[in-house]
């Protein structure tokens, strides 16, 4: 071969791989306006892949849309999305690993504001609850306190030292319910412990210990009892935080008395709760729905709705919960592997499957606008 | 003349550079290697390898073996950016499907099954074979992608040498390599010691973020913000002693012992709004690894024997840094581990035409791990294991074109066996013209679960059962010589099936757990090719490149029936990769110029790709180097400048992790000559 031809060749060939690639770079912002009913989705994604994400449902048109923050924003919702509620024309989003409280508009999807880490005492944020229009508490699965930032400026107010002896280390802060002038929440990670924080003096002031472990979800009815989950904890050869047995209380809020308590069955599935628009029915997911009157004494026996059973026998694993305050459709969520886009059920509030639609991955929070 | 030195060196297996195959041929412990000289060895019938020469793995000392391979082998390489944990994947397994030795011993973490290919530097290993799918058995068990066998080796020169480079890079990197050695025909003794340090904290946008701007509440202007790699630092120090010495009755001892002390920040996502000043995300290793071995070469007879012991401490840190003073530790784990390690081999060569070897490995391995934090108290776990694997192979050459070969392996762990694993291997010369060779292999294969699979708590289950597969390959390759150029090649076809593929998934408490879940079936072409050009009596020009096509589809059970992820192909496995480096000699200057390409990973195993984070796209890269060398009588000096990333490209190879741009590393290279002519041992023997 000749030489000059050759290396003519070579550069050729050099300039033809030589096609610089970006794989990531600007998105185009989506206009959306969404009204009327419709229900937000949270799907928490794979923890460290920074790949939760917002699905928006219409139960009307029985359309969903995925992805609706980047699509809205351009920007990531996050790592690991934990809970999503609407105050006031803005869906509040708490993201977990990003260390960042969202706010965007229930109709554009636009982000409003947001809240980022204040010094070291929020670090991963969990849930959100609007005390009043100026001012907001958020829950932290890692730090000792519980913050305070004003929901309509995202401006950092302060923080509540939660002031828990570190009996298996536990700080962390999950739900939050409020009965009259006082927050409670329920303290989940090896912890058995519910604290009750006062909101005018923004304090912890009292607590109420469980004999379970592991306080998962807490709701408050009507007549002010709070309805509260365990999953048990978990024991180990190794060691033991619990005994893997979920229990369910009934508290009054009033008295921080436990009033009512029931063992579930022992088991690895998941539990949730929520009440209906009325908060007189509670409904529970322990591999299936059970259904209950807050007045009742005892969780039926028989799921009101049964998990979806494949032909070849197999259950279908429930993983998120809530209940549409305003006509009771109940939906449920299926992770399936928890690697892939996820599965929400709706159902009537007479347990009838109204639709089923393909979300993102792990989805696990509902908000109703 | 010229022509008989390439078919020599070709009949020898050799591509690449002349110099280090010099070096290579000089010691080389083979039985094979040294006794069947002109001929296909017996002990590589129907063997699938790649083998990275030294002029290839020492290209500088930036690198680690992580990023060779990357370019310069079929294997797919998980990282996110220069020391940060680094997997290896053979033909679309995981990175616990590939079995990985150091001078024979097995360094595979017997916590996870993998090995972080960022903490070996490039420059301390002389010789590494890559034996890809059923070519592993010969090595080892549990390779159900393949293995890679990483040697080193003396210099084999006589006197004392001394080389030191210094390198200065972009983002305050620092790389610094010291060599030592002496030698004389008895011995031999080697001592490097490399030392990196960086800040490593790259500018890049951050397409993840946007910065809105407002005036008077109204929202004028957003942009995707200018950020810095937070915590992307790290210090990582690694010091190699070995000390070799040969009797003259044939006898060959050997002592090999390597320091690792890293100090890694672990990088912040893309995505994570926290700041690396109020937060400390780090881990910390010690490692030390020592071999001891013995070759005797006997009539027809090599026996050898090894000992080793590796001793890991990992600390990993992820706490708050207080404005108060006061820190609160959220993850304070630490791992300690322990290996005891031991060989008996034989090979044994009758007539040229058979070729026999046995051996056995044994691993004790000790390991104890903890989490101090307050919230996770108490160990996970504190195990011992024992582990041993054995192998019989025996290799025939019935005709003068056509070889056979069949290994029978059998290995242990705790109290459980699995079967024996059987491994067939075929041979034939199409054409000794072209030396080409029709190649193909058959096995079974099976990998045991990792301590941390079977104990880890929470979350560990110790009813896993051994994965297990089932694999063949076939292909050809050829090597051609001409005056002006050496042109070798090779394409294989491989299909393989997993079994009970074991899978860590998040379960309902919180935490993760292991089960055996999937069936995967793998399939697919690699092609590799290594061609010279002697374009003028000064000037050399190299092309080597390789693609692979690995279509790796999950047929497990479905999960229920809304589990779409059957039939799809794996999270983060690319199903097409290519990469291709020149380099071109002329006089004292050397250009190099490496390109590799990944087609789209998925990130879901349902391969959605509806969602902006459901998949990566593929990208391109592109990398130069150039490099002048100068030789005074009392030294050689080399300056060699890189540029990494030529294109200047934005891209992440791991979802939320975003890598450097266009970045450049200077390194001084100099080796005293302290008086020596022409000293190398084979020439003066």
């Amino acid at each position: 071969m000749n030489y000059k031809c050759f290396l003519s060749n070579l550069m050729l060939l050099l300039l033809l791989f030589s096609g610089g690639c970006d794989n990531v770079g600007d998105n185009e912002e989506e206009e959306f306006s969404v009204s009327g009913d419709g229900v937000f989705i949270l799907n928490e994604g794979n923890f460290n892949a920074g790949n939760a994400t917002l699905s928006y449902y219409d139960p009307v048109t029985k359309e969903v849309e995925n992805g609706v923050f980047y699509r809205a924003n351009d920007r990531k919702l996050g790592d690991t999305g934990q809970s999503v509620i609407i105050y006031d024309g803005t869906a509040y989003i708490a993201v977990e690993n990003s260390g960042i409280v969202w706010g965007i508009d229930i109709n554009t999807f636009k982000v409003q504001g947001q809240l980022e880490t204040e010094g070291t005492k929020m670090i991963n944020p969990r849930f959100v609850h609007i005390v009043n229009e100026n001012k907001a508490y958020v829950t932290d699965l890692y730090s000792p306190y519980v913050n305070i930032f004003n929901p309509k400026t995202f401006k950092y107010i302060g923080a509540i030292p939660t002031k828990q002896p570190s009996n298996r280390g536990y700080s962390s802060t999950e739900e939050m319910v409020q009965y009259g002038k006082y927050v409670f929440t329920n303290c989940w990670s090896y912890s058995n412990k519910i604290l009750v924080i006062d909101t005018e003096k923004d304090e912890v002031c009292d607590s109420i210990t469980l004999s379970s472990w592991q306080p998962k979800s807490m709701k408050i009815d009507k007549y002010g009892k709070l309805w509260v989950i365990t999953d048990g904890g978990y024991a180990t050869s190794e060691d033991v935080y619990g005994d893997n047995i979920p229990y369910l209380y009934k508290i009054d809020a009033t008295t921080r008395r436990i009033e009512q308590e029931q063992a579930l069955d022992t088991d690895e599935a998941n539990v949730q709760i929520a009440l209906n628009g009325g908060r007189d029915t509670l409904y529970l997911i322990n591999n299936d729905v059970y259904r209950m009157s807050v007045t009742d004494a005892h969780l039926p026996v028989r799921p009101f709705i049964t998990a979806e059973i494949d032909a070849n026998g197999k259950k279908h694993k429930l993983y998120g919960l809530n209940v549409n305050p305003v006509n009771s459709d109940i939906y449920v969520a299926d992770a399936v592997d928890y690697s892939q886009s996820g599965v929400v059920y709706r159902y009537s509030s007479q347990g009838v499957l109204i639709d089923k639609f393909r979300v993102g991955i792990n989805p696990n929070s509902f908000s109703f606008k | 003349m010229w022509r008989v030195v390439v078919n020599i060196l070709l009949l020898a297996g050799i591509s690449s550079v002349v110099k280090a195959q010099q070096e290579k041929v000089a010691y080389s412990l083979e039985l094979d290697s040294v006794s069947i000289v002109g001929k296909r060895p017996l002990k590589n019938t129907g063997i699938q390898k790649t083998r990275l020469d030294t002029a290839v793995l020492h290209d500088n000392i930036a690198l680690s073996l992580a990023d060779i391979l990357s370019v310069h082998s079929t294997v797919f390489v998980k990282s996110y950016g220069r020391a940060t944990q680094s997997t290896a994947e053979f033909r679309g397994t995981s990175a616990s499907h590939t079995q990985v030795m150091w001078n024979g011993m097995r360094i595979n973490s017997p916590m996870l099954g993998t090995v972080d290919f960022s903490m070996i530097p490039s420059y301390f290993i002389d010789d590494a074979t890559l034996y890809h799918g059923a070519s592993s058995i010969g090595l080892t068990g549990g390779g159900l992608g393949g293995a890679i066998d990483l040697q080193t080796k003396p210099l084999q020169k006589d006197g004392i040498q001394v080389k030191y480079i210094q390198g200065i890079g972009s983002f305050d990197t620092y790389d610094q390599f010291l060599r030592l050695t002496y030698g004389n025909y008895h011995w031999q003794t080697s001592s490097r010691v490399v030392y990196s340090t960086a800040k490593n904290d790259y500018k890049y946008t951050n397409y993840d973020k946007k910065t809105d701007v407002y005036e008077n509440d109204i929202l004028v202007n957003s942009y995707h913000p200018k950020e810095r790699n937070k915590s992307g630092y790290f210090d990582d120090l690694h010091a190699l002693q070995e000390i070799y010495y040969r009797s003259n009755r044939g006898h060959r001892w050997g002592i090999s012992s390597w320091y690792t002390a890293s100090k890694r920040g672990l990088p912040f996502l893309s995505v994570d709004y926290k700041q690396d000043s109020e937060f400390t995300n780090e881990q910390k290793i010690h490692t030390s690894r020592t071999v001891l071995s013995w070759d005797y070469l006997q009539d027809c007879f090599k026996w050898s024997a090894k000992g080793g012991y590796v001793y890991s401490d990992i600390a990993y840190d992820y706490f708050t840094k207080r404005q108060d003073a006061v820190s609160t530790d959220i993850t304070h784990s630490r791992c300690y581990v322990n290996t005891w390690y031991g060989q008996l081999a034989v090979e044994y060569s009758p007539v040229p035409r058979l070729f026999f070897s046995a051996d056995v490995n044994i691993y004790e391995n000790q390991v104890k791990s903890k989490d101090k934090s307050p919230y996770h108290i108490g160990n996970n776990y504190d195990k011992k294991r024992f582990e041993m694997t054995a192998c019989l192979s025996a290799r025939w050459k019935p005709a003068e074109r056509l070889a056979i070969a069949a290994c029978l392996r059998e290995e242990m762990y705790g109290k459980n066996t699995i079967p024996v694993i059987p491994a067939l291997f075929l041979d034939y010369v199409i054409s000794e013209r072209w030396n080409l060779v029709a190649k193909a292999s058959i096995a079974r294969n099976y990998r045991y679960p990792s301590l941390d699979d079977l104990y880890f708590q929470p979350g560990g289950n110790p009813e896993l059962e051994a994965e297990h597969g089932f694999t063949y390959d076939g292909g050809v390759e050829f090597q051609l010589a001409q005056k002006h150029y050496l042109l070798k090649g090779n394409a294989t076809v491989f299909n393989s099936y997993i079994d009970d593929w074991i899978l860590w998934t998040p379960n309902t408490k919180g935490f993760w757990q292991p089960s055996n879940v999937r069936e995967v079936h793998n399939y697919g072409v690699e092609m590799t090719s290594d061609n010279m050009f002697f374009l003028s009596k000064n000037t050399v020009l190299d092309i080597s490149g390789n693609f692979a096509w690995t279509p790796s589809k999950n047929y497990g059970e479905q999960i229920n029936s809304n589990d779409a992820s059957y039939e799809k192909q794996l999270c983060y496995i690319p199903e097409y990769s290519a990469a291709v480096t020149t380099r071109l000699s002329w006089k004292n200057w050397n250009f190099s110029y490496k390109w590799s390409y990944y087609s789209e990973r998925f990130t879901t195993t349902s391969n959605e790709v509806s969602y902006i984070t459901g998949r990566l796209k593929p990208y391109y890269m592109s990398d130069f180097s150039i490099e002048k060398r100068f030789s005074w009588k009392w030294t050689e000096l080399s300056v060699k400048t890189i540029v990494n990333n030529l294109l200047d490209s934005e891209y992440v190879t791991v979802l939320s992790r975003p890598m450097p741009r266009r970045n450049y590393e200077l390194f001084l290279e100099i080796s005293p000559k302290f008086g020596r002519k022409n000293n190398n041992l084979n020439q003066l023997k």
